[in-house]
């Protein structure tokens, strides 16, 4: 039998994960790393690089590559105005439709970019398979995750992603949900938890209970355009504001500059200071370098943190509890890692989170578990997720009538009777919308049908009941029937934001024809892979505030010198295309900075002693 | 005569033609989920009488059982006919959940089955119910001398002050409101209970309207919050 897997399709990196024998990995590539970036680049002959390589094509070949595509997701591109133009893509489509991303000569999709992300994931899990002697390695079927606060466009255009990649998408789940099963795994807990998962372009907050091993959602909120990238983006836009770079004439140069105030913000999660450090700009004689510590950085990324905190407290008014009935709060997404979030979650829920497990990877393992849970049929656990926004249609004078609640246990059904206004009418017009507001317009338009075939009628007469179905996806689905005639209508459903299934066929069949890989260019992209690795180790190293003192103290000036040397020599054969060239520059630099890595780690061990001895003579004192 | 002693309905199972009433949700004779019927109710669905108090922790237990009977990730695997029932079962198990759980709701849902009011239009309900007349009339006449009050200028904090007074005796009624519609829930468990169909149906009778009431109680309400938001924001 085919493997089943749980992914983590994320808007930074995506991970994919397998539950067996009750034990759950998250499966790495081969050469070890369990993140794949979510970036996508096409390269000029119209091969596609997925993760790392599109990754490093950004800062040669930035117009040719797409990261962050998940905040597409299911929208059209009114929805990416004020951020389009710091963007290196060149998005389209007509509004009210879905949007469409440009990459060099070729136009995509959204769900089409997110399928090269998950085949690629498919390849990475069936090679491990393979490596594993798995006799049958094929990976056919998948559980995907979305954001709890996913609208049914976002989710349809995730499971048609999947299908576009080849996987049968058994379930979509939300992703705080599948990381608070991960959470209650191994513990046999009971109570009320609130799942806090801020990742790189999206927020969710869901409040959950759990008994008898049911996981019930209780409530859920967020924000699906919230995340890690606006603290980026406003780092980003401090550097230009510095250096006078105009983003539209230099997309490269903005991709430079991101990817070093994105090191920045790791280390500041780390560290109370560190450097933008930037190895050349357009226009500008030197490097760039510019100190931030903790406290400006906190500052700029305030406010952004702060609109997390609204939907907290609307969930748990929905829930009907007070922050102080949260027995345990669970963070997950990289932001999450943000001294800053962490210490608005302890000051809003009136407790320490928990951070135990990965966040980067909770919910990927999460995923593995409901994957398990369908194909075993096992009833030790149960999720039972809610759908995050009312369900209702348009009514007279654009006025929605709500069908479905937001946050009624899926799967949920609602109904709706309808009639006809003039004699005869054999048609009636339906407008589905998701959303709290009162007016359609302000509310998320899923898409419009038309009840056929009513039979021939006096107006009014005709009792035409409308079914709307959510499925344990968060997916509607829609019937009718005339209850006079007992007819069952037809219909069209024309989905707003989303693709037909005539659309997602023919991508199927295209996608075929640019499916095959070149062996070599994929070691080459492992070599650079590894490579990247030991060079960003060497930089962090470097950009300590306290390795002046270090290197005084315990290095030779020599020593610093080869290791510019290394790092600068291995830097430049990145940009070639020889792959033997990479790993002999990188072995050299592992090589040189060998004895600079056993002191940093005296250091961290010394300073931890140090640590403990202090606590210790704290304790005594108590 | 009672309705909730009449004969039960029965159902038929779609595979393999056995009857069953239709709260039973697992054919006795094969097995399968039985395909849901829609001759039931929330009541019968959960194996409960149509009493108005429950006992929402026992509510919520038998909500996790039934869920882990016939959710649809346990029938993955399974034909699409036992899927399609597993979802149909499970839908219609989360809907009867969501409106027995609230006392509002289930009370609501409990006059609808015994053939009380009818669904209201629009109208209808924004429509002064008689007993509240005289009570909405005298806070229309405050909010209007207070919206008079803060258009004259008077400070904000004075405005927010007379309105907390306006508010409380639409409070004391809701309170009011409260504890009667618990007794008279109780008084209808209890004509169940002992057979009395006609006290029954006088109780239900006084709840409708006592529903009704409230539900308008709870909106004059928000409007006065309304109000309030309005004075605050009138301070900045």
């Amino acid at each position: 039998m085919s493997r089943v897997v749980g992914i983590d399709l994320g808007t930074t990196n995506s991970l994919v994960a397998v539950r067996r024998d009750g034990a759950t990995t998250v499966i790495p590539d081969e050469s070890g790393d369990r993140l794949l970036p979510s970036v996508v680049s096409i390269g000029e002959s119209g091969a596609i690089h997925v993760g790392r390589e599109a990754q490093r094509r950004l800062l040669s070949d930035a117009a040719r590559s797409v990261y962050s595509v998940k905040r597409f997701m299911g929208r059209g591109i009114e929805d990416a105005r004020g951020e389009e133009q710091w963007l290196p893509f060149k998005l389209g489509g007509d509004p009210g439709s879905v949007i469409r991303v440009r990459l060099g000569e070729r136009t995509f999709t959204p769900p089409e970019i997110s399928s090269f992300i998950l085949r690629e994931l498919k390849r990475r899990a069936e090679a491990f398979f393979a490596r594993e002697g798995d006799i049958d390695p094929e990976v056919s079927a998948a559980v995907i995750t979305v954001p709890a606060y996913f609208n049914d466009a976002q989710r349809t255009a995730t499971r048609d992603a999947g299908r576009l990649a080849g996987l049968e998408v058994l379930r979509i789940v939300n992703e705080p949900t599948a990381a608070c099963l991960a959470y209650g795994l191994d513990r046999r807990r009971q109570g009320v938890v609130a799942v806090y998962d801020l990742g790189g372009g999206t927020f969710d907050i869901s409040i959950l209970r759990i008994e008898d091993g049911v996981f019930q959602v209780l409530a859920t909120n967020g924000n699906t355009h919230l995340g890690g990238d606006d603290f980026d983006r406003l780092l980003v836009e401090m550097v230009a504001r510095d250096t006078g770079i105009d983003p539209a004439a230099a997309p490269e140069a903005v991709q430079a500059i991101r990817k070093a105030v994105i090191q920045a913000k790791l280390d500041l999660s780390e560290f109370e200071e560190t450097r933008i450090e930037i190895d050349s700009l357009p226009g500008r004689a030197g490097p760039y370098s510019r100190r931030l510590t903790r406290d400006e950085f906190e500052a700029i990324i305030g406010p952004v943190v702060a609109r997390t905190l609204e939907p907290c407290r609307k969930a748990l008014a929905d829930a009907g509890l007070d922050p102080g009935q949260v027995d345990e709060a669970v963070l997950v997404g990289g932001s999450t890692r943000v001294p800053l979030v962490r210490r608005e979650v302890e000051r809003l829920f009136g407790r320490a989170p928990h951070t135990d497990l990965n966040p980067d990877e909770v919910v990927a393992i999460g995923a593995a578990v409901q994957a398990d849970i369908l194909v075993s049929g096992r009833r030790e656990m149960l999720l039972l997720d809610v759908t995050p926004l009312s369900l209702g249609i348009e009514t007279m004078g654009g006025v929605v009538s709500k069908i479905i609640l937001r946050n009624s246990t899926i799967p949920a059904s609602g109904g709706e009777m309808f009639t006809t206004f003039v004699d005869n009418q054999t048609a009636v017009d339906i407008h589905i919308l998701q959303g709290e507001r009162e007016m359609a317009s302000d509310n998320r338009s899923l898409g419009r049908f038309k009840l056929r075939g009513i039979p021939p009628m006096p107006a009014g007469l005709p009792r035409i009941q409308v079914r709307f179905q959510i499925d344990a996806n968060g997916i509607l689905s829609v019937s009718a029937r005339e209850l006079r005639t007992g007819i069952a209508q037809t219909i069209e459903v024309k989905p707003s934001y989303g693709l037909t299934d005539e659309e997602v066929e023919r991508m199927l069949i295209e996608s075929f024809e640019h499916a095959q890989e070149d062996v070599e260019a994929r070691m080459l992209i492992d070599a650079r892979n590894e490579a990247e690795t030991i060079i960003a180790a060497t930089e962090k190293a470097l950009r300590r505030p306290e390795f002046g003192a270090i290197a005084a103290a315990d290095l030779d000036p020599k020593e610093l010198v080869l290791i510019h040397a290394a790092l600068a020599d291995l830097k430049q054969s990145m940009g070639g295309g020889d792959r033997y060239a990479i790993q002999v520059k990188a072995a050299a630099l592992n090589q040189v900075t060998r004895h600079l890595a056993e002191v940093m780690m005296n250091r961290t061990v010394q300073a931890a002693l140090a640590g403990r001895a202090a606590a210790d003579v704290a304790a005594e004192g108590r | 005569m009672q309705p909730d002693t009449k004969a039960v309905p029965i159902d038929k199972c779609r595979h393999c033609g056995s009857e069953a009433p239709v709260d039973v949700h697992v054919c006795p004779r094969c097995d399968r989920l039985m395909t849901l019927g829609r001759l039931g109710d929330y009541f019968t669905f959960f194996g409960l009488r149509r009493r108005l108090v429950l006992d929402v922790q026992e509510l919520d237990q038998r909500y996790r059982a039934l869920s882990r009977l016939f959710h649809p990730d346990y029938f993955h695997n399974a034909p699409p006919a036992e899927r399609l029932a597993s979802l149909e079962r499970a839908s219609y198990l989360n809907d009867a959940h969501r409106t027995l759980r609230d006392p509002a709701a289930r009370l609501e849902y409990l006059l609808k089955l015994e053939g009380f009011a009818p669904k209201q239009s629009r109208e209808a309900a924004s429509a002064v119910p008689q007993g509240l007349l005289e009570e909405v009339f005298a806070l229309n006449e405050e909010l209007e001398a207070v919206e008079e009050l803060r258009e004259s200028g008077v400070p904000a904090e004075a405005v927010a002050a007379r309105l907390d007074e306006a508010r409380r005796p639409v409070e004391a009624t809701l309170e009011a409101h409260e504890r009667r519609l618990l007794e008279l829930a109780q008084a209808h468990d209890a004509s169940l209970e002992s057979g009395d169909a006609e006290g029954r149906r006088e109780t239900l009778g006084l709840l409708e309207t006592l529903l009704l009431e409230r539900t308008y109680l709870t909106n004059l309400l928000a409007a006065v919050r309304r109000h309030e938001a309005g004075a605050g924001s009138a301070r900045t």
